[in-house]
């Protein structure tokens, strides 16, 4: 585990004259550099200076400048999920990646987008939709970044039919540590030429490198929507999975739940030609009653303090009557068919009961193949817990790590194993 | 080997699930596209190595390659050759060649299989070494008087049988030797059969092997005498259609015409062309019925024998003869493509992959838990008998597709 | 065989089941290539390993010997992935082929490297479900080899590939490690980047696949066309329109006439080129579809439509298209199969452009594609008994790999780069790019044993740890890093 250090502004190994140096280098790349304050920490940890870059070549600049003066490095979106992961073991630059905001290319006729890290979501759901296209990756929380969203792995409800960023991310440009460009993939989504970089990226945590520009596969706007929602005493789990296995299709099975209540809300989506008739479908399985809109809380975080709970889609049920026996208020939602479920306990959740609760409940679903990591925790609050829980491919993350970043200046620590 | 031929070869892959042998061990080697590969290292100059012959012998020709072959590589036509080639020039064990001999000299000739009924005399040395051969025999051996406990050994056929109702047609037919002398019931339903649906049928006496035993293990002098005599007989019977009931034989006979002409025989490849060999289901799929199906309440598997399915592509026409019989459910065997290893001679050179493909076969057959298995091949009707015998399971009846056709036709209330 | 390669053949016998290590030269031959011939290489060793636990001491013992290795499934690879090196082993996954686990509950099936990818789908049929990604040699290629290649097939416009069907891999490293790398992983996705690897970061000892509900509806249509542009204006429509069809296959008139010589698929005479969409989903929703890709066709100057209404007119219509890889043999004594992919919008000047270099340069191509996402499949067509025919038809079949990085596509979309396209990386991506896809090689397999040769075309030394670079760096300098 890293220990989350609260350093700000260093000054071993550089005094201020080491210091005043970088930050001339910086400024000398042309890019936008200011200087941090502390609504730019990182997770608490206050980085030096934030760098505005425009295009890939000025990220380029600024990371060789990074290099030769030995900066610690943290990209950053649009903040929604900065405070995912551990805190970085240090942090003299932010680069800020809110001025990447181009959208140079969008073949409408070929499904395809390029666009550049720091466009947020919302901005290129508003261009897609002018053609009638969308990027199938619904982000819950506004203001997110398509370079944060890849990053953190970020996917909402639709998972189920569309998969996640990296089902739908197809070419990616990144910038490493040492200043080089690198892209892979490209803007075709069929395409195998050598190693899928963007695979790699995503869920990196900014750890490899800047991610500076990404292509997606588009998907047409369905021309309806229903939304099918009802109450469950007991066993969403089971419920879940007739939806998915009916030839409904629905596009997501969500719940939403306040253990350990015994009332479990379920929702389904259905999407494309002939709603109606799938939406009979699924009312047949689920009951309840379905309209044009979504549930108020459809693919909304459910609190600040957020874990993750994966496990086998016929594992739900016992994991879910586990999150009730710890007895602890916490509010439950997520991919319901997908079994991949946010957990929010209490805000007001004590160090060594948040522990407690994360080593506890990791212990409880792990014989039927669940995991449990910490996505979001205060640093008070996360110091006790392990967030990330047994990884086993830990080993080779770390080799990875080491090539990409020998130095370790690239989000130190945020990942599992102080990656 | 005809380079040419080796050459059709892509190197795909795609006959590599259909080979019982690959899917036994999984080795190159010993899949169509890795002997194919094998008999161009030996046309390129490399020697017939021991290791080369025994990827050879191992090929159990059953044939489901070339169904699987989208480049239509004749492999068939490649084995064959090869398998001559290794008769010419490799140098084989003696007990080995002492086994071959004895098979050879046995098999193919009815009064001599007959006389293996009884204890074989055999030197002891002799005995010994073809023992795990012989022990493959015998239970299916004895298997097959199971099949029809209550009939005579022998069954006369008469030389002519009458159609029933307005004729139809003339055909000849064959009694095959292995058929003839271990399942003579079947020959009868087949005329039984092809009566009642109005055929005049010719059955000459003098038949003798048809060649395809000598011919499948690279005797090619002796199959072709034997191919020779099969023709002048029917010639002489005045038919020009042979109805045949064993898969082996049928497959063999249709290759008649190519055989004369591979050694360069004109005149009787022209005979030969002149007389159609056909097989039975294949005959009677064509003809359409004429007899009224009496209701058979059975479910029934059907097993695939290579030299129907893969050598004569005849799959379709036996299950539909058998589907419409009313009350006849039919019921798939899983893998039906791959040979149940029994393969003509091959449980005598290669006795455990012949019972591991054996074994493989019975336990896809009692999956589907038939009532009664029909095989139209006399050689798989032993094997998969046997092998079910040695899993310890309750054994299914087996009957060929011709004795499911005759008890209903004849109403009959089971099959016989 | 050298001596090294002599003593590491027989320590690998006292560490493998016997019968499992191939040393005897004909034996060996067989193993010489891939689906791909006129690459050659006889293996220095053949393993036949059983289990995971061999595989990694196979590895383990190349690592000792310092021996590359590499691994190979059924063979059949286009891109000569598994050609062996006649220095190292190669290690064969044929006898490890059982299904272990069948978990409908979760929708997963848990299966050894060597198993088929029909295999899987036939294990559950019956229960509705299926495995998804369907290359046309699904009958013969193992789910390793898949995994290596990322494979695809005619309905991955609609499914995806193999990378988004696996859940988890358990590899050995080529460190002789047993890791298991699993989608539910935090951290960098090495499930994803794994797949596609072609051999070079380990080899795949099990596969956890998700598997898919069998659609309540599919129809088949046929439409045929005068000429390959009216086609070509159809399947923009189609999607264009919203439909995500299961399958849109597209072959022009060559490909149909080689196709009707080897199967007599009989379809509509006179056609220029034929479309077949395949829709499936739910009943209702396919039925929508259907009009929709119906009316679009016929806008498009369909002048004959087919639908197929059961599994067997489903199979005629397929027939000819599955069969046409083969069926060139018939009307061309030689022949290359390429593969390239394209922007689906760029089709129809791309298909225009293979027109001119095949009437320049006196070679005839035939098109057989996966209209659909782009993917071209050229079949250049020669006589190799003609001097110079072959070296014309190779030069045509690289010109159409220019055209597909020209208009900004890929060099391969399922057959993988392998021996065959490693030279046109450098066509494709900057040195920048290879450097960074080499450190992934680095971090699995610093010493580069596994499948080394493949993909890169220059093989880098690891020990180099790329350092801090100074300056601006070249590429940038020169513009050349500015490209996508
Ligand atoms: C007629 C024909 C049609 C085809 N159609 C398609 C198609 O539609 N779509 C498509 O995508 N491909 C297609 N292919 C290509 C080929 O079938 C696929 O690439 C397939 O995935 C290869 O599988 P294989 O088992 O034969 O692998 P091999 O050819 O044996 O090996 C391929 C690569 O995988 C590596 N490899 C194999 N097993 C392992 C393992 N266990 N661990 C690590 N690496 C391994 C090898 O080193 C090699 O690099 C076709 C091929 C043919 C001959
Ligand atoms: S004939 Fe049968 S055993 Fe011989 S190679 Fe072909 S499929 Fe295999
Ligand atoms: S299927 Fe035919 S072409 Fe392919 S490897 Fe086998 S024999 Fe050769």
């Amino acid at each position: 585990m890293s220990t989350p250090q609260n350093t700000g502004p260093r000054d071993a190994p550089y005094g201020t004259g080491a210091h005043r140096a970088a930050g001339e280098a910086l400024r000398g790349t042309g890019v936008t550099v200011r200087e941090a304050d502390p609504d730019d920490a990182v997770a608490g940890v206050m980085p030096s200076w934030v760098a505005l870059p425009e295009s890939t070549e000025e990220v380029a600049a600024l990371m060789r400048v990074s290099a030769s003066h030995d900066l610690a490095v943290v990209p950053a979106g649009g903040g929604t999920r900065l405070h995912w992961g551990a805190p970085p073991d240090r942090c003299d630059l932010l680069v800020d990646t809110c001025c990447l905001n181009a959208i140079p290319e969008h073949a409408s006729g070929d499904l395809v987008v390029r666009a550049q890290a720091g466009v947020t979501m919302d901005a290129l759901a508003e261009a897609l939709a002018a053609e009638g296209q969308e990027l199938a990756l619904d982000v819950p929380v506004p203001g997110s970044t398509v370079g944060g969203t890849l990053a953190t792995a970020a996917a909402g409800p639709r998972r189920l039919r569309y998969g996640t960023a990296r089902d739908l991310l197809i070419g990616i440009t990144v910038v490493l540590a040492d200043g080089t460009i690198a892209r892979s993939g490209g803007k075709v989504v069929k395409n195998v030429a050598g190693y899928d970089l963007g695979k790699l990226f995503t869920g990196s945590y900014g750890t490899l490198g800047i991610i500076t520009e990404a292509v997606f596969r588009l998907h047409p706007v369905s021309p309806a929507r229903r939304w099918i929602t009802a109450d469950l005493p007991a066993d969403p789990g089971a419920v879940a999975a007739a939806l998915a296995a009916s030839q409904a299709e629905p596009s997501a099975v969500e719940l939403d739940w306040l253990a350990p209540s015994p009332r479990f809300t379920v929702s389904a989506l259905v999407e494309g030609a002939a709603v109606e008739d799938r939406a009979h479908a699924v009312r047949a399985v689920l009951g309840g009653d379905g309209g044009g809109k979504a549930p108020g809380w459809w693919g909304a975080p459910p609190g600040e303090v957020l874990l993750e709970l994966r496990v086998p889609p016929s594992g739900v049920d016992g994991a879910l009557s586990a999150v009730a026996a710890r007895g602890l208020p916490a509010r439950v939602r997520g991919a319901l068919a997908s079994a991949v479920l946010q957990i929010a306990p209490a805000v007001d959740i004590g160090g060594p009961e948040f522990a407690a609760f994360v080593s506890g409940l990791r212990g409880d679903v792990a014989p039927f193949g669940g995991r449990l990591t910490v996505l979001a925790a205060p640093p008070e609050l996360a110091r006790l817990a392990d967030r990330w829980g047994p990884v086993g491919a830990l080993p080779l993350m770390r080799r990875v790590k080491e090539r990409f970043d020998p130095g370790r200046r690239m989000s130190p620590g945020r990942l599992a194993g102080g990656i | 080997m005809d380079p040419e031929l080796i050459d059709d070869c892509v190197h795909c892959g795609f006959c590599l699930p259909t080979c019982p042998t690959y899917v036994l061990w999984g080795e190159e080697m010993d899949s169509p596209r890795g002997r194919i590969h094998l008999m161009k290292q030996h046309v390129e100059g490399t020697p017939l190595t021991d290791e080369m012959a025994g990827h050879f012998d191992a090929c159990l020709g059953c044939m489901a390659c070339v169904t699987a072959c989208p480049s239509g590589v004749r492999y068939d036509k490649l084995i064959e050759q090869t398998r001559a080639e290794v008769e010419r020039e490799h140098v084989r064990e003696p007990s080995d060649r002492a086994l071959r001999e004895l098979v050879f000299q046995l098999f193919p000739y009815p009064r001599r299989l007959r006389a293996m009924r009884l204890p074989l005399r055999l030197s002891a040395g002799l005995r010994r070494r073809i023992a795990p051969g012989l022990e493959r025999v015998n239970p299916s051996l004895a298997a097959m008087a199971d099949l029809a406990p209550e009939r005579p050994s022998r069954v006369r056929l008469p030389r002519r049988v009458e159609a029933v109702g307005r004729r139809r047609a003339t055909v000849g037919m064959l009694t095959g030797c292995v058929q003839g002398e271990f399942f003579p019931q079947v020959n009868a339903a087949t005329a039984r059969v092809l009566a009642m649906e109005g055929c005049e049928v010719v059955i000459p006496p003098a038949q003798g092997c048809c060649g395809a035993l000598p011919l499948h293990s690279g005797r090619p002098e002796q199959a072709v005498r034997f191919a020779r005599r099969t023709v002048a007989v029917f010639e002489r019977a005045g038919v020009d259609t042979i109805v045949v009931n064993a898969a082996g034989c049928g497959s063999t006979m249709k290759e008649y015409a190519e055989i004369f002409e591979g050694i360069g025989d004109g005149e009787w490849a022209g005979r030969a062309r002149a007389i159609r060999a056909v097989d039975l289901a294949e005959y009677l799929a064509e003809l359409g019925p004429a007899a009224r199906r009496h209701p058979l309440p059975l479910a029934v598997a059907y097993h695939d024998a290579c030299h129907l399915a893969h050598a004569q592509g005849v799959r379709s026409q036996p299950r539909e003869l058998l589907a419409a019989i009313p009350g006849l459910e039919l019921r798939e065997i899983a893998e039906s493509s791959i040979c149940c290893g029994s393969a003509g001679t091959y449980n005598l050179f290669q006795p455990e992959a012949a019972r591991e493909l054996g074994d493989r076969k019975a336990g896809r057959v009692l999956a589907t838990r038939a009532d009664l298995l029909v095989s139209a091949n006399p050689g798989c009707t032993m094997q998969i008998t046997s092998a079910i015998r040695r899993s310890g399971a309750a054994p299914i009846p087996v009957a060929h597709t011709a004795q499911v056709l005759d008890a209903s036709l004849r109403g009959l209330e089971k099959v016989a | 065989m050298t001596e090294t390669l002599d003593e590491l053949a027989r320590r690998l016998e006292e560490a493998l089941p016997p019968g499992a290590v191939i040393t005897d030269p004909v034996r060996l031959r067989t193993y010489e290539c891939d689906g791909l011939t006129h690459h050659r290489a006889v293996p220095g060793v053949v393993v036949l390993p059983e289990s995971a636990e061999q595989i990694a001491a196979v590895v383990r013992l190349c690592g000792e010997y310092g021996v590359p290795f590499v691994a190979r499934g059924a063979g059949t690879g286009l891109s000569g992935g598994a050609l062996p090196r006649t220095d190292g082993v190669l290690v064969v996954t044929s006898k490890m082929r059982r299904i272990l686990a069948v978990d409908l509950a979760n929708r997963r099936a848990v299966v050894e490297p060597g198993v088929t990818n029909l295999a899987i789908t036939e294990a559950v049929r019956e229960h509705g479900y299926y495995y998804a990604p369907d290359p046309s040699s699904q009958q013969v290629c193992t789910i390793g080899g898949n995994v290596a290649e990322n494979s695809g097939g005619a309905h991955c416009l609609k499914y995806g590939f193999t990378v988004n069907h696996v859940l988890a891999l358990e590899i050995v490293t080529p460190d002789g490690e047993i890791v298991t790398l699993d989608a539910d992983d935090p951290g960098y996705d090495l499930l994803g980047a794994f797949v596609g690897s072609e051999g070079t970061l380990g080899i795949t000892t099990k596969v956890t696949v998700r598997l898919s509900r069998a659609p309540q509806a599919v129809t088949t249509l046929l439409a045929a066309f005068k000429d390959i542009e009216q086609g070509g204006q159809a399947v923009s429509a189609i999607i264009g329109g919203g439909v995500v069809p299961a399958a849109i296959e597209m072959m022009d008139a060559l490909a149909i006439e080689a196709a009707e010589a080897a199967v007599a698929c009989a379809y509509p005479r006179g056609a220029g080129a034929v479309l077949i969409v395949e829709l499936d989903g739910p009943a209702a929703e396919v039925a929508h579809q259907f009009a929709e890709v119906e009316r679009v066709c016929l806008d498009s100057g369909a002048f004959e439509l087919r639908t197929a209404a059961g599994p067997e007119e489903r199979a005629a219509i397929w027939k000819g298209r599955k069969s046409a890889f083969a069926a060139v043999g018939r009307i061309s004594p030689a022949y290359i199969v390429q593969d390239g992919v394209v922007p689906r919008t760029a089709l129809p000047e791309v298909l225009a452009s293979i027109d001119r270099l095949s009437a320049e340069h006196g070679i005839r191509v035939a098109n057989v594609f996966h209209a659909g996402d782009g993917n071209l499949h050229p079949l250049v067509l020669f006589d190799d008994a003609e001097p110079g025919a072959g070296e014309r038809a190779e030069l045509v079949s690289g010109r159409i790999l220019d055209l597909c990085i020209e208009h900004g596509g890929s060099i391969t979309g399922e057959h993988g780069v392998g021996v065959d396209k490693s030279r046109y990386m450098p066509k494709m991506f900057t040195d920048d790019d290879l450097d960074t896809m080499q450190l992934v090689r680095c971090a699995f397999d610093s010493r580069g044993l596994s499948n080394p040769g493949k993909i890169f075309p220059t093989p880098r030394l690891c020990g180099e740890v790329p350092g801090v670079r100074k300056g601006v760096h070249p590429l940038v300098e020169s513009g050349r890093a500015e490209q996508f």
